[in-house]
């Protein structure tokens, strides 16, 4: 389906619109878990704060009758798929709730070999959009509560699920306050634009929520986390930060889908999917490359061709 | 007849209190969120918002120093913090469930081991704490025996009024030396009314009946279904008042370094892991378990404390929205 053709643009999306997907989801769930295609499905539940949602892990038709999508349903479930929470979901095939972004980071996994696409039943949401953080939590997604993420998605489809929820609705004329950031600090010089990234760094406090919501964060030994030697410093402090974060950085190039989980669960605010997003900027530039688009054999940074642009070595 | 200090004159004594070389840390905007900071001057003071952070890192740092060590001729050379070189200190502006948690963590840093670095910060500090009439469906203070005007922990109280000063009550010594050392900031009188608290979402829990079910469901279903969601990470621990886990690292050379003790989660997969490679919380559910068990029964059994203020702070931070005081309501209505 052509997304763009379809396009549905609004001022903003009603209740009613989730509400609709919500059953979709529902009625799909109580499917797969009845006719035993899946083991569990891995979705929302509501949280008891108003305008909040929770990850669960649906392993009986009651609990998969309480599925709901609603613009709170902000977390990539893709993690629970990982080796990083290996153990917590029966082996078997499972049926996980997936909006444009976090498909990207599904392709992304079955490109990395973490995942076989036989193993999934996938509910793609038309997903309008979700909450920012910080913001109203009411009914209505408008521009002014939508995630910073969602104001230039290009993913709404979810291209690839077995099964889509929803009927295709977006926001128009949204500001894209994360392509404005990026190009403010690309215009900096580069001493400021150090100091930028040093100041957001010294409020790091280490707890790791980045790494951990972070689907392709999946190493069983994490470098940063060795002591014997020591590869990065441990302790929460500015040269440490600094290294650490640069690492993931380095480490996500070409492999990040771009769902800015690690950004939108800092307790402290840092904007991390900045650095992503211009890692993906390289990749692009330099291999014409998107991770996450669909699933491919090997991302570039994983292969060898004789053809390759060499003129990095000096 | 209780004092009363003007917002105008609780900036100045914020002020006098930097002049007279005072480490006064107080909630202070630090780019997009409000942290507990050194204050250089009392219009940096913000009373709008929770800190993202609570303020036990004023006694507890992220990361301190506690040696150097350095190879000199063959010899090696350590050196011990000087901890007398610490300043006296005013955290200024907390409320109750930020206030109230030294006092909760005295228990455990004084215990059988003695934590000079948190006491020696804890003697040369006075809390000034502050009524909270704030507050959002996270907040349960109530629920764990706090209130919003509770004064445990602080040396000096103040509460909101409603013309915008603020009632003061001299809790104890420490704070009755501030008040005396600063008389002119204060005046007598009745004041105005106080501003009205908020009401919390979150009803009294029975602390007792839940130690009790903790005692006897160490294994239980409950735990896979509310922490299997759980990704791991030291969200919760870090911005809580009450969690007060370290690790101790040694960084630098062998022959040139610094050994720091900084914050450590029990959430965290090497928390427990052994040096054999057993660990006893092999499951994320297991670690969950014990942050629950530790807040409410453990550190109970020893000191006859809840390791839990009600800030709200992990509620509102977690990655995934697990809910601790929710988990609470569930134990606390359960029959068995």
């Amino acid at each position: 389906m052509n997304a763009k053709a379809n396009k549905n643009q609004v001022t903003c999306i009603e209740p009613d619109y989730y509400q609709a997907i919500t059953e979709a989801i529902r009625k799909e769930a109580v499917k797969i878990l009845k006719d035993e295609t899946v083991v569990g499905v891995v979705g929302y539940l509501p949280g008891r704060r108003k305008g909040t949602a929770s990850p669960a892990l649906v392993t009986t038709v009651e609990e998969a009758e309480k599925l709901i999508f609603s613009p709170a349903c902000v977390n990539n479930l893709s993690v629970y798929l990982t080796k990083a929470k290996k153990g917590v979901l029966k082996q078997g095939k499972v049926g996980i709730v997936a909006k444009g972004c976090d498909m990207r980071a599904l392709a992304g996994l079955m490109t990395e070999s973490q995942l076989q696409r036989e193993d999934l039943f996938i509910i793609g949401v038309v997903c309008p959009g979700v909450y920012g953080f910080g913001v109203e939590r009411t009914g209505t997604l408008t521009e002014a509560n939508i995630a910073r993420k969602c104001r230039e998605c290009t993913v709404h489809m979810p291209e690839g699920a077995d099964v889509a929820a929803g009927t295709h609705a977006e926001l128009a004329d949204l500001t894209p306050e994360e392509a404005q950031e990026m190009a403010r600090i690309e215009a900096m010089p580069q001493a400021e634009r150090w100091a930028f990234w040093k100041e957001h760094f010294s409020r790091c406090i280490r707890c790791m929520a980045c790494r951990q919501v972070c689907p392709f964060c999946y190493c069983e030994q994490c470098l940063c986390d060795k002591n014997r030697p020591q590869a990065v410093e441990s302790s929460p402090r500015p040269a440490g930060n600094m290294a650490w974060h640069l690492v993931r950085a380095m480490h996500l190039a070409g492999r990040c889908g771009g769902c800015a989980e690690c950004e939108r669960v800092c307790p402290m605010d840092i904007p991390l999917n900045l650095l992503n997003r211009r890692m993906a900027q390289e990749l692009k530039e330099l291999y014409d490359f998107e991770a996450g688009l669909t699933p491919v054999d090997k991302g570039p940074l994983n292969q060898y061709k004789e053809d390759d642009d060499q003129s990095f070595i000096k | 007849m209780p004092q009363i200090i003007t917002e105008q004159n609780l900036r100045n004594l914020i002020d006098l209190l930097v002049k007279e070389a005072k480490l006064v840390v107080g909630p202070k905007l630090s780019g997009s969120v409000v942290l507990y900071e050194p204050l250089t001057a009392g219009s940096d003071l913000t009373l709008d918002a929770l800190p993202r952070r609570s303020s036990k890192e004023l006694f507890f740092p992220i990361c301190e120093d506690i040696l150097s060590y350095k190879r000199e001729n063959g010899a090696m050379k350590v050196n011990d913090v000087d901890r007398s070189k610490f300043p006296e200190a005013v955290l200024i502006g907390a409320p109750p469930c930020d206030a109230g948690s030294p006092a909760i963590l005295d228990a455990v840093m004084s215990w059988d081991y003695k934590d000079e670095f948190y006491l020696e910060r804890r003697r040369k500090s006075t809390i000034v704490g502050i009524a909270c009439t704030k507050g959002d469906d996270a907040c349960f203070c109530r629920a764990v025996g706090l209130a919003p005007d509770a004064e445990a922990g602080s040396d000096l109280f103040l509460t909101p009024l409603k013309d915008g000063s603020y009632a003061c009550n001299a809790v104890t010594e420490k704070g009755q030396a501030l008040v005396a050392a600063h008389q002119n900031l204060f005046s007598e009188g009745a004041g105005a009314e106080p501003k009205p608290f908020v009401d919390q979402a979150v009803a009294k829990l029975d602390l007792v009946k839940i130690k009790k079910w903790l005692e006897e469901h160490f294994e239980d279903p409950l735990w896979e279904k509310i922490a299997d969601i759980c990704v791991g990470c030291g969200a919760c621990a870090f911005i809580c008042p009450a969690c007060h886990c370290f690790d101790i690292n040694d960084e630098g050379s062998t022959d040139d370094g610094v050994r720091r003790k900084h914050w450590d989660a029990c959430g965290f997969a090497k928390f427990t892991n052994h040096a054999s490679g057993h660990n006893p919380r092999d499951v994320q559910n297991k670690r969950y378990r014990n942050r629950i068990m530790h807040k409410f029964k453990y550190y109970d059994d020893k000191f006859g404390k809840t390791l839990c203020t009600g800030c709200g702070r992990c509620i509102r931070a977690c990655p995934v929205g697990i809910d601790i005081a929710e988990i609470l309501e569930t134990i606390n209505t359960k029959q068995d």
